[in-house]
């Protein structure tokens, strides 16, 4: 990767850096720079790069704590970024192209070309970004688009089905438990157009993320056929977990974090790998095209991306995080997200989403099942 | 008109013509209009033939969009699936709410009003807490089916399942939240009715059936034709309660133009089912109020 100078860098003279460090009173400033360490540099930097206000953050619900951006906290901890917050990626696109400046936004790996065509995000400087090598290459790399890296992977986990042991009694490991009779009314599906993708594998085809005309019309003809047996179709986590909580469901497309959830809750419940594959989500950080503030986005970037954001992350969200030196402390968490198990995340064990080159009518269909 | 009225002296047609009162009152209000309502919905109108385009460059006109709706059966069905919810919806409120406001405008109860703050006390709690605690009801281990286990009436392992994320979910608390704003202007109307009418009636040998069937009904309508409107136009296009407790049964029209806007990045149909949800509101609002003047509840 090709480092690239920010337009808004420029070297920091001494007379400069006297009168930032008098104007800011900033004592702590001086010692960071004393120590010369990269934060403090890229803090002096981007003062000097009249980076104001506060940094603009487009992300989920839930990822606003302080704990996952500690680093970023310490080097600006009187610049509390400014947090929005996203329903999913294309919400945060329509935010974006109806005029929210974003500089950080967090979409997951599905969208990262959709966003980088959308002229809306910028790629980052590798360089600027001393955590990243401690990131799982192959996630890195799933960032990477036209010789530039558009995003950094952050938080990962799997998709596969949770269900209560007591209750059900499937014949087979495989997603077809979410199309099984003998539970009708007691199911989960998620409300995304992936469910056209399981629906994929489930019908063995060899491309269920870019299924031909005939393959989709099957995909959707098996969903459609299946839905009644649906209860609910989630989009919100909470609202999922509640229901399996009481009982009103008990088979769900569902997280590693649902299993935790209901582990904790002392329901015997599984979380099947099923014999199609999992499916795997990851989200990442992306960075703003006019954003003002770049290197305040690369520290914050790069405190996601730190070992102690990740571990954190891990022992209190139940998900996985990129950082490859971050491991749960939780032994059922870490068997779950499979961390011992090299090939984890790749084919044929996983699928990891990916972008749909046809996601518009992907999504049209997965909106008729919905409203057949 | 048979003959004109008298034209007024040209002095006093002057004044008023200069009287800068009236659009001084109304330039705020109609600013207001046009710029939070008619100018969104001209936007709206564009992206429906992508005049307005989500993604950037050149976008040649289209009514594909509008092509869709009419040819696409998914849309329409959903379409009239809502609309028969929300006439159900509209049509069971009235009949309750209407004995309920009888009671409270002619019974003669001294404490109407009280009666009628506690009818909206609810509504001093939060909508989401409302509808969540529905959840707690009607749940497979809800208050009903735990009360229906408890009587032996039904298998605890076989509940009632159909009470919750289902159409009948969705239509039992659109039909709760709504009740008090049906209930208050059919209360409005049957608190003004005047009462000598009635007196004339039983006078002149009608029965109470009779004299509700000719004079209370009748004087009443508007109240009652304002009241379903008030329910059926926000509930036609009502995409939170579904979320909520509809599942995969109660999902309506409005919840496809959600997704359309917000996860499907389809503008265009989405521009397209609101222009379309709104001029069926709007004719249905117009034919109501032509025919049954619902302008007498303001008047009353």
């Amino acid at each position: 990767m090709r480092e690239t100078r920010d337009p808004g860098e420029r070297r920091l003279e001494r007379s400069e850096f006297l009168k930032l460090a008098a104007a800011t009173g900033g004592a702590g400033l001086l010692a960071g720079l004393g120590a010369g360490t990269a934060e403090a540099r890229i803090a002096a930097l981007s003062k000097l790069g009249a980076e104001s206000g506060r940094l603009q953050v487009l992300d989920w619900v839930g990822y606003e704590v302080p704990q996952l951006w500690t680093q970023y906290a310490k080097l600006y901890p009187s610049e509390k970024p400014q947090f929005t917050f996203m329903t999913n990626e294309a919400n945060a696109l329509g935010k974006m192209h109806a005029g929210f400046k974003a500089d950080v936004v967090h979409p997951c790996v599905g969208w990262v070309k959709d966003f980088a065509d959308s002229g809306l995000v910028q790629p980052w400087t590798p360089s600027k970004l001393k955590n990243l090598l401690s990131l799982n290459p192959s996630m890195v790399k799933a960032g990477q688009y036209k010789g530039k890296q558009w995003w950094i992977p952050a938080d990962w986990g799997f998709d596969k089905i949770l269900y209560r042991t007591d209750k059900v009694k499937p014949k087979e490991r495989s997603y077809n438990l979410l199309f099984d009779d003998r539970y009708g009314g007691k199911i989960a599906w998620f409300d995304d157009i992936n469910q056209l993708v399981l629906a994929g594998y489930v019908l063995g085809f060899k491309k269920p993320y870019d299924q031909t005309d005939a393959e989709l019309k099957q995909s959707q003809k098996l969903l459609i056929s299946k839905k009644h047996l649906a209860r609910m179709l989630w989009s919100s986590e909470t609202d999922m977990q509640a229901a399996f909580a009481s009982g009103d469901i008990w088979i769900a497309y569902a997280w590693p974090a649902d299993w935790v959830a209901m582990k904790a809750k002392k329901l015997p419940v599984a979380y099947m790998t099923p014999k199609e594959g999992a499916i795997s989500w990851i989200c990442g950080l992306m960075l703003g095209k006019d954003s003002s503030r770049v290197d305040h986005a690369h520290a914050y970037a790069d405190a996601w991306s730190s070992r102690q954001s990740a571990q954190w992350l891990e022992d209190n969200y139940a998900y996985g995080h990129a950082n490859t030196k971050a491991r749960p402390k939780d032994a059922n968490l870490a068997k779950v997200l499979e961390v011992a198990n090299p090939n984890a995340l790749k084919e044929p064990h996983t699928h990891i989403d990916r972008y749909y080159r046809r996601r518009s009518l992907y999504a049209k269909l997965w909106d008729e099942v919905k409203a057949s | 008109m048979s003959s004109n009225p008298s034209p007024a002296p040209p002095a006093a047609r002057r004044r008023r013509r200069l009287d800068p009162t009236t659009p001084g009152l109304l330039s705020l209000p109609l600013a207001w209009l046009a710029l939070f309502f008619l100018v969104p919905i001209g936007f709206v109108g564009a992206y429906s033939i992508d005049a307005l385009s989500l993604y950037p460059g050149a976008h040649a006109l289209t009514l594909a969009g509008w092509h869709d709706l009419v040819h696409g059966s998914v849309y329409l069905r959903l379409f009239w699936k809502s609309v028969e919810m929300s006439l159900i919806v509209s049509g069971v409120v009235v009949l309750c709410a209407y004995p309920l406001a009888y009671y409270l405008a002619l019974s003669g109860t001294k404490r109407k009003y009280v009666l009628l703050l506690i009818l909206i006390a609810p509504f001093l709690t939060s909508y989401l807490l409302r509808v969540l605690a529905w959840k707690v009801i009607l749940g497979d281990h809800g208050v009903i089916n735990s009360f229906l286990a408890w009587t032996g009436i039904r298998d605890p392992d076989h509940p009632l399942s159909q009470l919750l994320y289902s159409r009948f979910a969705v239509m039992l608390v659109l039909a709760y939240v709504w009740l008090p704003f049906v209930a208050l202007p059919i209360f409005v109307s049957l608190d003004t009715l005047d009462r000598r009418l009635l007196e004339a009636a039983s006078d002149l040998g009608a029965s109470r059936l009779q004299a509700f069937r000719k004079i209370t009904l009748p004087l009443s309508l508007p109240g009652v034709v304002a009241a379903f409107l008030f329910v059926f136009i926000p509930t036609v296009g009502e995409f939170v309660t579904p979320s909520l407790v509809g599942g995969t049964g109660g999902f309506m029209y409005g919840n496809e133009i959600v997704d359309l806007f917000g996860n499907a990045l389809d503008w265009r149909t989405g521009s397209v089912l609101s222009l379309f949800l709104l001029g069926v509101v709007a004719a249905l609002t117009l034919i109501f109020s032509r025919f049954l003047q619902v302008q007498r509840v303001t008047a009353s």
